[in-house]
């Protein structure tokens, strides 16, 4: 109950001072239309010259796949790595293990915080858009979608700060994680269907993306295809699975840690 | 002006040495920026596989794209990375130090910061030039063109990160304003370049410099256009002189944040 107050305080509280700089939420958006509203205007190009379905999608499939990408990233969640390695060089953890809180749990709670309200306020923004520029798919009006969306960006969530958490805990044994954080993103970047959309993946990366956590953190970008009727209950059975395996790895990395750093003041 | 040179190549050279001191994580910034980047050889590749050729561009074209912008990146941010810390500098007060230095205040900001991954950039930049030419069984006009093409790209890398960065100079939120900006120049110029028709060709070749990176080049490359080497060379002397009048007009704007920063 009083981990629940805790971090409902925290995600609050940024909340609430991320709504008062509207600036940074422009600057959120115009990043979005950097790296998505480009692509997708070179796609809407590429699907045109060839004569509208690639792959057995049409172009406003792959268009909301890239979407949910693109709209999740938003959430920054992968700073996570990037805050805890931060810490552990300026020496911050000391302070941070001090407190009353788990200091894992209270990165988690800050992250999500600091990018929920972009977040929610571009993904709002960005369906509006879409859904008037490129039409709504008709995947994206069967019950299936409309009662597995929330739950699988839900999954997603959890299982992308599970990865992250991992990678950023690794800065107590290892130097510099920067390269294992960009391999990993990338790892992710490819998997979720960023640039190139699932249903244009090769056979191999099919399966690398069902099979592998990277993958399974970016499965919302499933939920638009006609596969997905079928493959839902074992998407988001995999994804649990992921998160399940992973947070007890990065809890059991956590506990590890925290006998690994000496505290001494000052 | 030699003097300010021979500063530069000194100041490269102890970031350089400075860097490398801490060896293990030079050597994983390095390699591990070099296997990241082959991300995007993968997926254009079967982005290649899946839609076809496009406008004429084969898988082969996308790794001397890939080639062209990874190297004119890494070489650009390898000599004067320090750019990049602009909005960092303006922010903090960082910025006064600069402007105290008897030194060219562009160079010297430039010069001010290395970062050891542009090496695994530039490493995977020529892999892939070589894989190119080996391919293709490239001429040595050709190669003599791509040396020409890497210098040019090098210098619009530099023009648009100058002009891009000296607008931290007009926001009260620098950092987050230039990475946007930044990433609007450099997500096209890793794009498939035969996507770019019509009007998004021109919008990215005059507006917003992406094409002139990676897709120009590849397009002189492959088909010895002199027309398209005199338009890039063109650009890249516009580019090379309106960042350089932009930041020296942007300075006047600097207002020190003094965060007593001196000497840090």
């Amino acid at each position: 109950m009083r981990e629940i107050r805790i971090a409902s305080k925290i995600i609050s509280t940024l909340t609430r001072d991320r709504m008062q700089y509207p600036g940074r939420l422009l600057v959120d958006a115009f990043a979005m239309i950097a790296r998505c509203g480009i692509l997708l205007l070179l796609y809407s190009r590429v699907f045109q010259l060839n004569g509208g379905t690639i792959g057995g999608i049409t172009f406003n499939v792959a268009a909301w796949s890239m979407f949910f990408y693109f709209s999740f990233s938003v959430f920054r969640l992968r700073d996570i790595s990037k805050a805890i390695m931060q810490d552990v060089r300026s020496g911050n953890v000391e302070t941070l293990f001090n407190k009353p809180i788990s200091y894992l749990l209270y990165r988690v709670w800050w992250q999500i915080g600091m990018g929920l309200f972009s977040f929610v306020a571009i993904t709002i923004v960005g369906v509006v858009v879409l859904v008037l520029i490129v039409g709504l798919p008709t995947t994206m009006t069967t019950t299936i979608f409309i009662l597995t969306i929330i739950p699988v960006f839900l999954g997603a969530t959890m299982l992308s700060l599970a990865i992250y958490s991992i990678i950023g805990l690794l800065a107590f044994w290892i130097e510099e994680i920067t390269p294992i954080f960009w391999i990993v993103d990338k790892a992710v970047m490819m998997l979720g269907g960023s640039f190139l959309p699932f249903a244009l993946f090769p056979d191999f990366m099919k399966k690398l993306t069902v099979y592998s956590p990277f993958g399974a953190s970016q499965f919302m970008t499933h939920a638009v295809y006609d596969s997905w009727a079928e493959q839902w209950v074992f998407m988001l059975g995999a994804q649990a699975v992921w998160t399940i395996a992973l947070s007890l790895l990065a809890w059991t990395m956590f506990m590890k840690a925290r006998q690994k750093v000496s505290v001494n003041g000052g | 002006m030699f003097k300010e040179l021979r500063f530069a190549l000194y100041a490269i050279k102890k970031n350089i040495q400075n860097n490398v001191e801490l060896r293990t994580s030079f050597l994983m910034n390095v390699g591990g920026m070099a296997v990241n980047n082959i991300a995007f050889i993968i997926l254009w590749v079967y982005f290649v596989k899946s839609v076809g050729v496009i406008n004429g561009w084969t898988a082969l074209d996308i790794i001397a794209l890939q080639g062209f912008t990874a190297l004119s990146y890494g070489l650009a941010y390898f000599l004067f990375a320090g750019i990049r810390k602009l909005p960092d500098y303006v922010a903090t007060g960082g910025l006064d130090r600069f402007i105290l230095s008897p030194k060219n205040l562009l160079l010297r900001i430039g010069t001010s910061w290395f970062v050891p991954s542009t090496l695994g950039d530039t490493l995977f930049g020529v892999i892939c030039l070589v894989i190119y030419g080996i391919i293709t069984s490239v001429t040595l006009y050709q190669i003599a063109l791509m040396v020409l093409l890497i210098i040019l790209s090098t210098i619009i890398f530099l023009g648009v990160s100058t002009a891009i960065y000296a607008m931290s100079l007009f926001f009260t939120d620098p950092e987050s304003v230039t990475n946007s900006l930044y990433e609007i120049f450099l997500t096209p110029a890793i794009f498939h370049g035969g996507a770019f028709q019509g009007a998004t060709r021109f919008f990215f070749t005059f507006i917003i410099p992406s094409l002139l990176v990676g897709a120009l080049p590849v397009e002189i490359i492959r088909d010895i256009s002199m027309s398209k080497l005199s338009i890039l060379v063109a650009l890249a002397i516009v580019w090379l002189i309106i960042p350089v009048a932009m930041f020296n007009k942007a300075i006047k704007k600097y207002e020190s944040s003094n965060f007593m920063t001196f000497g840090s």
